[in-house]
């Protein structure tokens, strides 16, 4: 009795071992026949995958105009992007530890100094805040509607973070798919790498968005860029919802 | 109360409705891996190397558990394969319950809601007591055969 007992337990782990082999196979040739937008890479690089973020607390409206605030993030793990070797600058390139603050620009320049009194009359559509100039030591700036619609007139490249599929239904005229969780992901970043290999192609600014709120995709995605020299990387922290919500252009369908 | 708790009648019941659990929740992890992926990523728990082999492993097992578990083929197996599962995402939920991590479960649905917080938080808390509940299922099942053992 007790040997048909340890020969069903035995009998039991194999089939337990039979099903889950049988689901890595099954897995990776599904993946392997998926289309592009299903497809993953079988090994993801995605910074503070055991970070948990802090939360965002709703800041209830004030009366007057509230300050802009300038928070301050720091950011541990850069990515690392290998280049391909017939990129003339670099053959691998890892930006070191960021420590740096990320800043958060505001609509108002005035309002970057924190005690800048609050307008008492109705304040005019505010105008671009500034050059947006190269900024080495942080892999990001976060920017709101103003900013990115400047960038969007003077013709700067957009980058969809979201899903493709997400993506065909409605975007930002002119951005280019770059969804950080499909598997072409690290190709696009290095073709992108090899249309701008000079210094001050990587210094041209570039907008990255996704869908505002707690969505993270296009942080990781100017990570990326940060960690092969792009150095003056916008992320639209509002993202598309925002757009959308301002009235702006939007182009659906596949291409950009 | 034994005897109804194990009866065959109610165990084979248990048994079709997990395994067609089990299927059901894997068919869209399978369809959208990049989507699964995702939601994996959001319970920070996974190491990144590990986050996309894990998406596409499991809903494959799950989905082969389940249809072990409706065809009464290696049941047993299954039904360990399944309490292990229900176990693993049990532990992970509760643990992003304890630090606020407010996440979408990804247990049947890989969209994006846009959910707030605390509706994330509430169905979090509902996850858990739904996945309790399937263990008590895979209980049941553990039950059943154990009494048929005996009684062999």
């Amino acid at each position: 009795m007790r040997r048909l007992t340890i020969s069903m337990k035995r009998n039991t782990i194999f089939q337990a071992a039979a099903i889950v082999a049988a689901g890595i196979i099954l897995a990776l040739v599904a993946n392997a026949f998926a289309s592009r937008d299903r497809k993953v890479s079988l090994a993801g690089t995605y910074p503070n995958a055991l970070k948990v973020p802090a939360r965002e607390v709703p800041v209830a409206p004030a009366p007057a105009p509230p300050p802009i605030t300038q928070t301050v993030m720091t950011t541990t793990q850069p990515a690392t992007i290998t280049v391909p070797p017939t990129a003339t600058t670099a053959t691998k390139v890892t930006q070191p530890t960021a420590t740096a603050a990320i800043e958060t620009v505001g609509l108002n320049p005035k309002a970057k100094t924190p005690a800048a009194p609050a307008p008492t009359t109705a304040p005019a559509p505010p105008p671009a805040t500034r050059e947006f100039a190269v900024h080495p030591d942080k892999p990001y700036v976060e920017i709101a509607f103003n900013d990115a619609k400047t960038l969007h007139d003077r013709n700067v490249l957009f980058l969809d973070a979201r899903r493709t599929s997400v993506y065909e239904q409605g975007h930002i005229p002119g951005a280019r798919t770059y969804s950080v969780w499909e598997s072409d992901i690290d190709d696009n970043v290095q073709k992108l790498f090899a249309e701008r290999s000079d210094t001050s192609a990587q210094a041209l600014p570039i907008v990255i968005y996704c869908s505002g709120g707690d969505c993270e995709d296009s942080h990781m995605l100017a990570q990326k860029l940060w960690g092969i020299q792009f150095n003056n990387v916008y992320v639209y922290k509002d993202g598309f919802p925002d757009w959308q919500q301002h009235g702006a252009p939007v182009h659906t369908g596949a291409n950009p | 109360m034994k005897r109804y708790l194990t009866h065959p009648w109610l165990t084979i019941r248990v048994q079709l409705a997990l395994g067609a659990i089990f299927v059901i929740a894997a068919i869209p992890k399978i369809a959208d891996p990049p989507s699964f992926a995702h939601m994996i990523y959001n319970y920070r728990l996974v190491p990144a190397s590990l986050i996309n082999i894990s998406a596409l492993v499991m809903p494959w097992v799950e989905l082969l558990a389940g249809l072990a578990l409706i065809l009464g083929v290696w049941k047993v197996a299954a039904r360990n394969i399944a309490g292990i599962l229900l176990a693993i995402f049990i532990i992970a939920i509760s643990i992003n319950l304890a630090r606020d991590n407010a996440i979408d479960c990804g247990c049947f649905n890989v969209a994006d809601r846009g959910k707030t917080h605390e509706q994330r938080i509430f169905d979090m808390k509902v996850d858990v007591v739904r996945d309790l509940g399937m263990l008590l299922m895979v209980a049941q099942l553990w039950w059943a055969r154990k009494n048929e053992e005996r009684e062999a």
